[in-house]
């Protein structure tokens, strides 16, 4: 269970980015945070994973507060919450290989993989994981080689390779065209709902929401501002999405029997 | 209304053509065109007095009067010609080439013939302008293109005062183009420019230019097949003296008889008149029927000369090849300490073929050997650089060092545990190089375990003693105890840094404003005085701040690596040679030193802008995994920064190679050096080996790195 905590975030301009946001998350739940852009959605979740050291509040994941966790601690911490990007963030220049196997930099000997020695086990775990994703070609591709869909999914890999009890995806599909979006969040349930793995995920379109959230959250201005059941988006309208969403409400108009 | 849009057509008025013709721009202000008139004004006057004022800055020739005088004549006489010009011009467009492409052909046409009417006519223009005399001291192209120019500009600006009109702007082209030709003369000014002499001189280089561009005669080793026999001479001949033994002549091979063999040598006055020594007769046979014979004379000191104005010196030896001559012993100037019989030797020499025999020639080996020294030069700076400026490169890419963050007390106590760790450090490094025996015995290995000892201790104490101190004010120590440890540690920091300051800034200031000794004097005084400050300052930047915040200790480094290495970047390498010099002696160390000290700075400066330039996005992808810092720059910064890496590595090594060549000028070592002395022996054949090799190399150089570095970017 994920208990976040009267969150603020502040940047050094003193902006402020989250203002005293408290939800919890409960094991296996989807939940998807919607929100217009500079809302706070991408500080939200890199605050989880301390990628962004938040300014106050505390965020409590199976009884270990986050925010307090010493740099050792906080590395064990990372290594089960995998993450991925809206930009992907793969290597450029290195192979898919490569890519996928820093998933395993948390648990790997720190010398060894210096010199990028990864045991066998590793090796096949990552062959699996593309396997899994739908590229187990690509494996000695360089990463800079593949398409836009295909860079996610070994983003996925690469969390995969982790063994995640929770996965933040900051808007994963929004670099996408609205087929290969359907195809990438279905690999996010497939694993949420096979490996019970927590997703928090961000999201700009209302049909996707609505096909894959157990639970939204929505942010306007750093605060929490809408908070639903599954059962309660099915029902939300158009009128009442864009009135938590803004003007920049969309729909794709693309379901998963398109393609 | 009409009149605005259609305006009254222009008419020419001669009378402001006529204004103009006596003071330029007169007609134009007189129109009502004030600017205009005044830009003509200022920019024909301008003109007049730069030319002027360049002709008269011959150094022999400082006078302006007659300077003046002569490019007012001149102005006359261009003038008078380019009437003559715009008239013919006129004339052949009104009559023959009437269409507007052709007139605008001839238009041209008659520019250039202008110009080159006025060169070619240049030297009977001056002809009347000068005398004879002062010709030759003024810088004549420029008063003849000078005043050419002014009255092109006078004329023209009789030709616009007729149209000009009150709303005319000003001419801009003409500004821009009088300016340009301001700039030009005064640039040619400045950086002495001289045709005249470059023309004049150039045959005195030329010589020496053929030695430098086709130097290889130097380069390799000739067989001279030479028919060549030799006699010895006593000289001068003391009484009692008999000389050497007189030689016989041969049935084979070449021989020369001379008598006698002892003789007095020929005496030069203070005037240069000669008084003659003893007349030689020499006999010689066994040589080539027909080829001329060469008498050459070689003194005791082993200098061979040929003995001119003293006889016969060519003799073509006859059908039988033989030959006879006479000859004065020639002058010599014997040193006055030489003792013994002085014993000249004559060769009589006919060259034959200069066989090539493919060995390289003792300078050509040399030069190979010093241009081999130079690229090693030049790649063990870079090696050694990229080695040393790697780490330095990341300590100052403010994109990692952001992240590099610890709360105050941390950062406290490890700079504590720095000090005592460097200092721990040496200690152990100190007795280590005493047990190896010194520096002397062992330099690298008491090198190296002094680096790794200091270093390794600062870092481990700094980390060590930051943890702990971080430890104990979170969880063992009362909050004020904390707090005032904290205030007292950054006092001692401030302390420091301000003494330092203070004392820097006594030797800094006070030996410039007063004397040495009064720096010396008050350096105590402002050190104390800057500790005190610095301890008061930062001891409340203390006070206000919790012993628990953060501060991004990154940014101290980054900030202190970074403008030490702009400073170093930003002086010469050829600096740093003369400093290594004055440090390691004249030789390849020193240019090595210099090369090495330069290339850290640039490097690092080069890396780390690389670094900068990365994506973050796989730093946080990977740092997200659970990586620590050296995995996340394995794999998220090291294959982003590589290929730029190699690109600008290859690039410095390229640079280094140049450098080092330029460094040997000063007493680097290498091939440069080499260049310099034969340069200033004289020794042009063999300094253009050197050149050339340069050049080579060079070449080859940029080819490869260009090829190389197009492989991996
Ligand atoms: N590094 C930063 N420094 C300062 N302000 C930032 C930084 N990152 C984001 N912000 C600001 O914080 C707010 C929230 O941004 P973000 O979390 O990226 O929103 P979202 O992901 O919903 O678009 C925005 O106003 C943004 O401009
Ligand atoms: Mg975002």
């Amino acid at each position: 269970m994920l208990k976040i905590e009267n969150l603020t975030k502040i940047y050094e301009d003193g902006t402020v980015a989250l203002k005293d946001v408290s939800f919890t998350v409960e094991e296996g739940e989807f939940l998807v945070v919607i929100g217009l852009s500079g809302s706070g959605k991408s500080t939200l979740l890199r605050c989880i994973n301390r990628l962004i050291d938040p300014t106050e509040g505390k965020i409590i994941w199976n009884d270990i507060d986050i925010t307090e966790a010493s740099e050792g601690d906080l590395r064990r911490i990372r290594r089960s919450i995998g993450m991925i990007f809206q930009q992907f963030n793969l290597v450029d220049r290195s192979s898919v290989m490569t890519n996928v196997l820093t998933g395993r930099c948390g648990y790997v000997n720190p010398i060894w993989s210096l010199i990028n020695y990864f045991p066998r086990k590793d090796r096949e775990r990552a062959l699996n994981a593309l396997e899994r994703v739908g590229i187990p070609d690509k494996a000695d591709n360089r990463a800079d080689a593949l398409s836009g869909g295909q860079k996610q999914r070994v983003g996925i890999a690469r969390a995969l390779m982790q063994e995640p009890k929770m996965l933040l995806a900051d808007e994963p599909v929004a670099s996408l065209d609205p087929v290969l979006a359907h195809s990438i969040l279905g690999y996010l349930e497939k694993l949420n709902q096979e490996d019970a793995i927590t997703v928090l995920c961000s999201l700009h379109y209302l049909d996707l929401v609505q096909r894959y959230a157990t639970r939204v959250i929505g942010l306007r201005e750093g605060r929490i501002i809408y908070e639903g059941s599954r059962d309660d988006i099915r029902q939300l309208t158009d009128e009442q999405f864009k009135q938590i969403y803004g003007e920049e409400a969309q729909r794709l108009n693309v379901g998963p029997e398109d393609f | 209304m009409t009149e605005l849009i259609d305006p009254a057509p222009k008419v020419r008025s001669y009378l402001q053509s006529f204004l103009s013709l006596l003071i330029p721009g007169l007609g134009q202000a007189v129109a009502g065109a004030i600017s205009r008139g005044l830009i003509i004004l200022a920019s024909i006057l301008t003109f007049s007095g730069l030319t002027i004022w360049t002709a008269a800055q011959r150094p022999r020739f400082p006078d302006y009067g007659l300077t003046a005088r002569a490019f007012l004549i001149l102005l006359g006489e261009t003038a008078a010609l380019l009437l003559f010009i715009i008239a013919a011009y006129y004339l052949v467009t009104r009559t023959v080439a009437r269409k507007p492409t052709t007139r605008a052909a001839v238009q041209t046409g008659f520019i250039i013939l202008g110009i080159l009417l006025i060169a070619l006519a240049q030297q009977s223009l001056l002809n009347t302008a000068l005398s004879a005399d002062d010709q030759s001291n003024v810088y004549g192209i420029t008063l003849v293109f000078g005043a050419a120019l002014t009255a092109a500009m006078w004329l023209w600006n009789i030709s616009d005062a007729g149209w000009v009109r009150e709303d005319d702007a000003p001419s801009m082209n003409g500004l821009v183009f009088l300016s340009l030709a301001a700039l030009i003369i005064l640039g040619s000014r400045v950086t002495q420019v001289d045709l005249p002499k470059a023309v004049r001189e150039y045959r005195d280089t030329e010589i020496i230019l053929r030695q430098i561009v086709w130097p290889w005669e130097a380069a390799f080793v000739y067989e001279e097949n030479n028919v060549e026999a030799e006699a010895k001479i006593q000289a001068p001949c003391p009484p009692g003296a008999t000389g050497p033994e007189v030689n016989e002549p041969k049935d084979k091979g070449p021989w020369v008889v001379v008598s006698p063999t002892c003789g007095d040598l020929s005496e030069r006055g203070t005037m240069g008149a000669i008084d003659f020594g003893t007349e030689l007769t020499i006999t010689g046979g066994g040589f080539v029927p027909g080829q001329t014979v060469n008498i050459r004379w070689e003194n005791p000191i082993g200098n061979a000369f040929k003995p001119r104005g003293f006889g016969d010196t060519e003799i073509p030896a006859s059908g039988e090849g033989t030959f006879e001559t006479k000859l004065f012993i020639p002058d010599a100037t014997i040193s006055s300490t030489a003792q013994g019989d002085q014993i000249h030797r004559l060769i009589a020499i006919q060259t034959g073929e200069r066989e090539f025999t493919g060995k390289l020639s003792q300078d050509m080996k040399l030069a190979l050997q010093q241009m081999l020294v130079t690229i090693m030069m030049g790649m063990m700076a870079t090696l050694v650089g990229v080695v040393l400026s790697i780490p330095l490169s990341f300590l100052s890419a403010r994109n990692l060092m952001g992240s590099l963050k610890s709360t105050l007390q941390a950062f406290v106590g490890g700079v504590f545990g720095l000090v005592a760790g460097a200092w721990l450090g040496s200690m152990i490094a100190g007795l280590i190089a005493s047990a190896l025996g010194g520096l002397e015995k062992y330099p690298l290995l008491t090198f190296g375990s002094y680096i790794i000892f200091v270093l390794g201790g600062a870092l481990l104490f700094y980390r060590l003693a930051g943890a702990s101190l971080d430890w104990l004010g979170k969880r063992a120590l009362p909050a004020v105890v904390a707090r005032l440890i904290t205030i007292i540690g950054l006092a001692a920091v401030g302390a420091t840094i301000g003494y330092g300051l203070g004392i820097g800034f006594s030797y800094g200031i006070f030996s410039i404003t007063h004397t040495a000794e009064f720096a010396e004097e008050m350096a105590p005084r402002t050190g104390a005085i800057g500790a005190a400050v610095g301890a008061l300052l930062i001891a409340y930047y203390g006070y206000r701040r919790q012993p628990t915040d953060e501060i991004t200790t990154g940014n101290f480094i980054y900030v202190i690596v970074r403008v030490t290495l702009n400073i170093i970047r930003s002086i010469e390498p050829l600096i740093w040679a003369i400093i290594g010099i004055i440090w390691v002696g004249p030789g390849p160390f020193a240019g090595f030193i210099a090369l090495t000290i330069h290339t850290i700075a640039a490097l690092g400066k080069l890396y780390s802008e690389a670094i900068e330039s990365i994506d973050p996005g796989p730093i946080e992808a990977v740092q997200s995994t659970g990586a620590d810092r050296l995995q996340t720059i394995r794999y998220a910064v090291v294959p982003q920064i590589l290929p730029p890496f190699i690109a600008f590595t290859i690039y410095r090594w390229d640079i280094n190679v140049r450098l080092s060549t330029i460094i040997g000028l000063v007493g680097g070592g290498g091939i440069g050096f080499l260049l310099i002395q034969w340069i200033r022996l004289f020794q042009y054949e063999q300094a253009g080996i050197a050149v050339w090799l340069i050049t080579i190399t060079v070449a080859a150089l940029d080819f490869v790195s260009a090829e190389i570095r197009g492989r991996f970017v």
